[in-house]
């Protein structure tokens, strides 16, 4: 106990050199979704200045209340990692990527992360393109601008973008565009185009 | 808000310094090891078996105003009270301003725990949780992101 009040002396003291207290940024994010493996952690990791940090998320979290103890211990729980980067816009601003696994089970989670957010950026791959239906069928749903970026990390590109775009049957103004997710200014360009749609809505919604 | 008494024995800390207990009777409300499963050194870490003992078993109530990239600052005016060695982790991170997201990721706390964790600890007056005036980003503010980004090579 002393010594927690030391400790905060200390900090109470160290704080008289600082003018004021650090103002916090505000925090914006941006969302990349995809399937397993198709690089949205090599996305995140392009764009950010920090190595991707990732976080858990427990999918039986529900399970696991105090009512219900003996379900904790036989369940098995899946651990959902998702790994997110940050990048300092200024001392103001601060632009948080999030990368999370598009299977349609882990859609439970999305609704918690998408809430703010500017948009996603959702990757493909083209040799398992279905991999990427659930998150394009949310972010539609929940009219989060959205951008369908085909990743061409293999150097190649089994199908144009016109047939991507065919095959998930987005909208018009759904853009589709390749990037490669190893190049930052490549993933650099793709969240501009993000953002691009971001602000198209957000001048939309401030019109109305 | 109420703790739980730091003078109880912890038993989140160590669950591998009692592995007697994974045989015993697992009376209900007990302390319960996970048993049945060879623990790996990387599974020793508590908050990978148990995460929400740390909360006392609460699995919602998080604040939804807390976001993953919430930021959170320590308030230091607060006065120091005795606080889980979880929470002391995180008043102890956020002397600069920092994520819930970040705080998870560098506390190796599940996201849900440190979301509720960073609500008591801002219910109990020592942290303080920046919660945004309006949810949805303003033209201005998106602007200067992609300026910043822009920026960038």
């Amino acid at each position: 106990m002393d010594f927690e009040q030391s400790a905060d002396r200390a900090r109470g003291s160290a704080r008289v050199g600082n003018d004021r207290p650090k103002k916090a940024p505000v925090p914006v994010k941006i969302i990349v979704a995809g399937g397993f493996g198709v690089g949205k952690t090599t996305t995140v990791g392009a764009i950010s200045e920090i190595a991707p940090l990732t976080t858990e998320a427990e999918m039986t979290a529900a399970a696991v209340g105090i009512d219900d103890p003996g379900q904790a211990v036989t369940k098995t729980t899946t651990t959902i990692a998702m790994d997110f980067g940050v990048l300092t816009i200024d001392q103001t601003l601060k632009l948080y990527i999030f990368g999370t696994p598009g299977q349609p089970r882990f859609a439970f989670m999305w609704d918690d992360l998408i809430k703010g957010a500017l948009g996603a950026l959702v990757v493909v791959d083209t040799a398992r393109i279905d991999d990427c239906y659930p998150a394009v069928d949310y972010f539609e749903r929940a009219g989060l601008p959205f951008v369908v970026g085909v990743n061409t990390f293999n150097g190649q590109q089994t199908y144009s973008l016109e047939e991507v775009r065919w095959a998930l049957a987005v909208r018009e103004d759904v853009p589709v565009l390749s990037f490669d997710a190893r190049f930052r200014a490549s993933v650099r360009d793709a969240l501009l185009v993000v953002l691009d749609q971001a602000l198209d809505k957000a001048i939309r919604a401030q019109r109305t | 808000m109420s703790y739980s008494d730091p003078d109880d024995p912890a038993p989140p800390a160590r669950p591998s310094v009692r592995p007697f207990l994974q045989s015993g009777p697992h009376a209900a409300g007990g302390y319960r090891p996970t048993p049945g499963r060879e623990m790996s050194p990387a599974d020793e870490q508590t908050t990978t078996l148990r995460p929400f003992v740390i909360t006392s078993g609460r699995t919602d109530g998080a604040d939804p105003d807390i976001g993953m990239e919430t930021q959170v600052t320590v308030n230091h005016a607060a006065a120091p009270v005795r606080l889980s060695p979880e929470m002391r982790a995180i008043v102890a991170l956020c002397g600069d301003p920092l994520s819930v997201a970040e705080i998870s990721a560098r506390l190796r706390l599940h996201l849900g725990v440190t979301r509720i964790l960073v609500g008591d600890l801002r219910a109990a007056g020592q942290l303080d949780v920046h919660v945004l005036d309006n949810d949805t980003p303003d033209p201005e503010t998106i602007m200067r992101v992609i300026r910043g980004l822009r920026a960038i090579s």
